[in-house]
């Protein structure tokens, strides 16, 4: 009897001993999940949550901009800044230089910094958004802004000539950066960066030269071409779709797929153009278009003579990597005996069209594609266009890439043999500046200054190459700073490295 | 018989209970699943105000106090590479757990231990807040806020006697405020040279542990000596103002401190080439040294003569023999227009054995690409003679951090010490006239003055100077005045003064060491930083 109610009282303990134990455990565990998703749904608050959880004791020191504001990482900067701008100085000096030498142009002897220091106001992060727009990918806009006091003085020393020094002043950047992660299953998780200046807004990179004890306001429309050709640079080398890839962990990454690669083809035929500006003072003007999607490929049409309505029916074929961003740009000029006038731009954002469908449109030129800076509203009459868009396949789109890197190369002999010189009119001289840079893109941490250098053919006489040398030490500034960025530590020097690669062994 | 009742009873109880907890383990816990779920996450805006009330003892820093920053952006992009940083850690863990196991388990006799499942999760740990500190040492402060409340799974299933039992740990919690200093910066990617991680409270540590699927953390009491355990375990090691030291550059090489000297000697060179029409060529050498600034050095120049004898010495002093790299570059001099280059080559320091002489003999190259056709070509020989010499451990100056007091060097009077004032930077200093500041420093009535900066209303100077004194400056003032020079000469307001401050050096005998930022007098809105250490002997 002792046994049985033994057992059974036992039982009835130990069961109750079990369940006890069994909700505790539940209590447990769901007071942590609880606790998990409070921690998770505080992770991330908006204006609506926060609002709901303050009620009418909303903190007036919160706001939500689309970009999110860094003070602290502001701080940091301005602390770190001398020590980060005397360490860039010497990068950009070791690696910079060798490329100075190495692009400098026929005419110079000797090119070089003679003083490079970044200034004393450390850039400015306005914010910072992140979102993800692929799988496996994060892409994180950094809105950039540099009103900074560098001290960039170049010593340009031409044959015979005392060493001229010329001064890059006032220089301003504002930006918004885009570098995208691609993640990968592998410490670091991220295999590769790629940056890029978002087009929209549009990079601004302003500065004055300044050529010590002189002026280089000498020659007429010089710092004009300066601005274009930054500009086009700028926007051919680091502006969205263009980019630059930098893999991280070293083996075995496969970054081709972030690549710009040619997406599709546009086929354009200029048809006329109608009540064209008359630019000439005996006769009509003598108009030819130019049209391009990056100006790395442009293509021009014949000239025809006296025609204020000109007909060219001319068919042109341009490659197309970024249908969403990318643009064709219409330039109308007027071919003339010294330099040749502009008489209208027009652009077509290439996402209005549809693929495999030819459509004719007719576009207004405009004196400018910037309309903030466009003073006269005057018609500058209109052009027509035959357009289609078509989409490559992986086999046609292989092939175009190929076509493209060998064009490249050609011209990459063709500059290296001297054929293509500073006798070259503007036109070809801005394609074979830009190309034989492009052909570094891949090898050069500092291509974008490669590519500022190579531009002879725009800048004609002695004093005029003033401006390339700005131009370059300028992106070759903002590409490597931005590399640093990436990844500090390997900011080894570059000609170091190539130095001990072929030393010599007693 | 009462007795052998009860005793049956006590052994039926003890029965019983094993009974019963057999019973109820089969089933509350055998039958209920072992793996983790998501948890229901409802957005916020549809919770109704009692939830609201409980999240507010949670609620981020950011929003209470107006001195943390909102950081979003990285817990959004912390989320987005979440689920990579799982199995990428997950996957790290295993490689490096499966040896150690293999190693150790023999000594116990378990036959295998096994992951069976290993995960870190769907949430990923949330920043709540970033906290900056600005000061004016060399340093940089950060305070993030860190929450990881998260839903890993990690199960371990151990054999041993035939038997098999299964760990798993569940929903940990962990919840942190670490302080991260960088310091000291140096100019030198990436800029810093250590990193410092102490604890500014105890962390927040809670989790599950089930041994055969039942929670032992449920047990009462059990739970709160764990985590007493280990969070008395993480604070003693931790804890501000313990730190964790994390070196990430060599204090030499981040501080640029020069460590050895280059002894070349140019002895001579061999079968140069011709480079000048007329005549032989005018040969010199130019030695540098890779990732030096300083200026390179230069022989004399040997006129008309291809097989020069120099017999020069040199001394260059060495940063960092493991990356630096000697360059040698042979040159024809000119009258008129630009040296030609004859050849060159280098030679990497790391190749040289220390207190050793070296005799060279080098082929001179047109550069150094080894694919160059032009390379084939002989250009000549050149032979030098090197000696590689490190400063021996004793010479070099102790390090100096810049939060120590280093002692006084040898020779000070036994009651005085040496003062010593760092001029690091002044802060919108303005002249009438032009404003080229540089700072003169009196004390005693011996001056000192720093190099002065071109146009600039906040100089960095980052000078240091020494006043050896005989006692302890304890009723002494040091004055610091911040002047300016025209840049032209012979003009009417040749010199200004931006500014100026006196400072009472009593609380620096008795502190040591004191960094502050002073208010210039007679200046609108100029401050100066300055820096003054007392030095004794003892």
């Amino acid at each position: 009897m002792g046994l049985l109610s033994g057992m059974f009282m036992g039982i009835i303990f130990g069961f109750a001993l079990m369940a006890g134990w069994f909700h505790m455990m539940r209590y447990r565990s769901s007071k942590r999940v609880a606790k998990a998703v409070d921690i998770k749904l505080l992770g991330s608050l908006s204006r609506d949550d926060l609002r709901k959880i303050c009620g009418d004791n909303f903190p007036e020191w919160i706001s939500f901009p689309v970009f999110e504001q860094v003070k602290w990482l502001n701080k940091q900067l301005s602390k770190l800044w001398p020590y980060v701008a005397e360490a860039a100085t010497f990068v950009i000096r070791e690696s910079v230089e060798p490329l100075l030498e190495e692009y400098r142009p026929p005419g110079i002897t000797s090119l070089k910094f003679s003083k490079l220091s970044l200034g004393t106001v450390a850039p400015k992060i306005e914010g910072i958004r992140v979102q993800s727009l692929n799988k496996g990918q994060i892409t994180m806009d950094i809105d950039f802004r540099w009103g900074g006091d560098p001290s960039i003085i170049l010593a340009v020393q031409a044959a015979m000539v005392a060493s001229l020094p010329i001064q890059l002043k006032d220089l301003q950047v504002f930006t918004v950066v885009r570098v995208i992660f691609q993640l990968s299953e592998e410490i670091p998780c991220i295999s590769a960066v790629v940056v890029a200046l978002l087009s929209e807004p549009k990079p601004r990179i302003d500065y004055t030269l300044k050529a010590v004890g002189g002026s280089l306001t000498a020659i007429p429309g010089l710092s004009d071409m300066i601005d274009d050709t930054v500009n086009t640079i700028v926007s051919d080398m680091l502006q969205w779709p263009h980019r630059i890839v930098v893999p991280i962990s070293g083996i075995g990454v496969d970054t081709s797929e972030l690549e710009l690669k040619p997406q599709g083809k546009l086929t354009v035929t200029v048809v006329k153009a109608n009540d064209l500006k008359n630019m000439e003072m005996i006769g009509k003007s003598d108009p030819y278009v130019v049209v391009f999607i990056r100006p790395l490929f442009k293509v021009k049409t014949k000239t025809i003579d006296n025609n204020l309505n000109p007909i060219w029916n001319q068919t042109f074929e341009l490659i197309a990597e970024d249908k969403e961003t990318q643009a064709l740009v219409i330039e109308v000029f007027d071919k003339d005996i010294t330099q040749d006038k502009k008489l209208g731009v027009a652009k077509l954002p290439l996402i209005e069209l549809e693929a495999e469908n030819s459509k004719e449109v007719q576009l207004r030129l405009l004196p400018s594609l910037d309309m903030l800076k466009v003073k006269d509203k005057k018609d500058r009459g209109t052009i027509t266009l035959q357009v289609l868009y078509h989409k490559f396949n992986k086999e046609e789109q292989n092939a175009a890439l190929d076509e493209e890197k060998k064009m490249l190369e050609e011209r990459k002999k063709l500059r290296e043999a001297g054929v293509i010189g500073s006798t070259m009119d503007a036109l070809d001289g801005a394609a074979s500046l830009v190309g034989s840079g492009v052909g570094m893109v891949g090898t050069g941490i500092i291509a974008g200054a490669g590519v500022m250098g190579a531009g002879a053919g725009i800048v004609g006489g002695g004093l005029s190459k003033a401006g390339k040398f700005m131009g370059r030490t300028l992106t070759g500034k903002s590409s490597s700073k931005k590399n640093a960025n990436a990844n500090p530590n390997a900011s080894a020097t570059p000609s170091m490295k190539s130095v001990l690669e072929n030393n010599h062994t007693p | 018989m009462p007795f052998v009742s009860t005793l049956m009873g006590f052994t039926g109880f003890g029965v019983g209970v094993s009974a019963g907890l057999m019973i109820g383990y089969y089933f509350f816990i055998y039958f209920q699943p072992t793996d983790v779920e998501d948890p229901v996450i409802r957005p916020l805006v549809e919770q109704d105000s009692k939830t609201l009330q409980d999240l507010l003892p949670e609620i981020p820093f950011w929003v209470k106090n107006p001195d943390y920053d909102r950081i979003d952006w990285l817990n959004k992009f912390l989320e987005y590479m979440w689920p990579y940083l799982d199995k990428a850690i997950c996957k790290t863990a295993i490689s490096i757990a499966k040896p150690i196991i293999a190693e150790e388990i023999p000594k116990y006799k378990i036959n295998s231990v096994e992951f069976e499942t290993f995960t870190l999760g769907s949430l990923p740990p949330t920043f709540q807040g970033m906290k900056v500190y600005v000061t004016d040492e060399h340093e940089l402060i950060m305070e993030p806020s860190m929450k990881w409340a998260g839903n890993p799974n990690v199960k371990l299933g151990v054999k041993a006697f035939g038997l098999k039992a299964t760990i798993q740990v569940v929903d940990l919690q962990i919840f942190t405020v670490p302080r991260i200093t960088l310091k000291p910066l140096v100019p030198n990617f990436p800029c810093f040279s250590k990193i410092y991680m102490s604890l500014m409270e105890k962390p927040h540590v809670d989790f599950g542990l089930k041994l055969f699927g039942a929670d032992l953390m449920a047990i009462p009491g059990l739970y709160r000596f764990v985590q007493e355990l280990i969070k008395d375990q993480v604070s003693s090691m931790y804890l501000w103002p313990r730190t964790l030291e994390v070196p990430i550059l060599d204090p030499n090489q981040a501080m640029q401190r020069p460590v050895g000297i280059l002894h070349v000697k140019v002895l001579k060179a061999m079968k140069l080439r011709k480079k000048d029409l007329l005549g032989g060529s005018d040969p010199y050498c130019k030695l540098k040294l890779t990732e030096s600034k300083l200026p390179s050095k230069k022989t004399t120049v040997k006129h008309r003569n291809l097989n020069p004898e120099w017999n020069e010495e040199f001394n260059m002093v060495v940063k960092n023999p493991n990356t630096q790299a000697l360059e040698i570059l042979v040159y024809d001099w000119e009258q008129v227009g630009k040296h030609d280059k004859m050849g060159m080559n280098v030679v990497p320091l790391r190749e040289l054995k220390p207190e050793e002489k070296t005799v060279l003999t080098l082929d001179l190259l047109k550069n150094m690409n080894t694919e160059d056709a032009q390379n084939d070509k002989s250009r000549g020989q050149l032979e030098v003679e090197l000696t590689y010499k490190a400063f021996k451990e004793e010479d070099m100056a102790k390090d100096e951090g810049s939060s120590e007091v280093v002692k006084a060097p040898d020779g000070t009077p036994a009651n005085g010490g040496m003062l010593v004032i760092k001029v690091h930077e002044a802060l919108d200093v303005e002249g009438k006239y032009h404003t080229n500041p540089y700072a003169r420093i009196i004390f005693r009535g011996e001056e000192k003055k720093t190099k002065y900066v071109k146009k600039n209303r906040d100089p960095r100077w980052e000078e240091e100077f020494h006043f050896v004194l005989d006692e302890a400056p304890i009723n002494d003032r040091i004055h610091v005045e911040v002047v300016s020079t025209s840049s032209r000469i012979g003009l009417l307001h040749p010199k200004e003064t931006l500014g100026y401050v006196d400072i009472n050096l009593a609380d620096v005998v008795s502190n040591k060491r004191i960094n502050e930022k002073y208010h210039l007098i007679d200046s609108k809105n100029g401050r100066i930083q300055i820096e003054l250490q007392w030095r004794t002997s003892s």
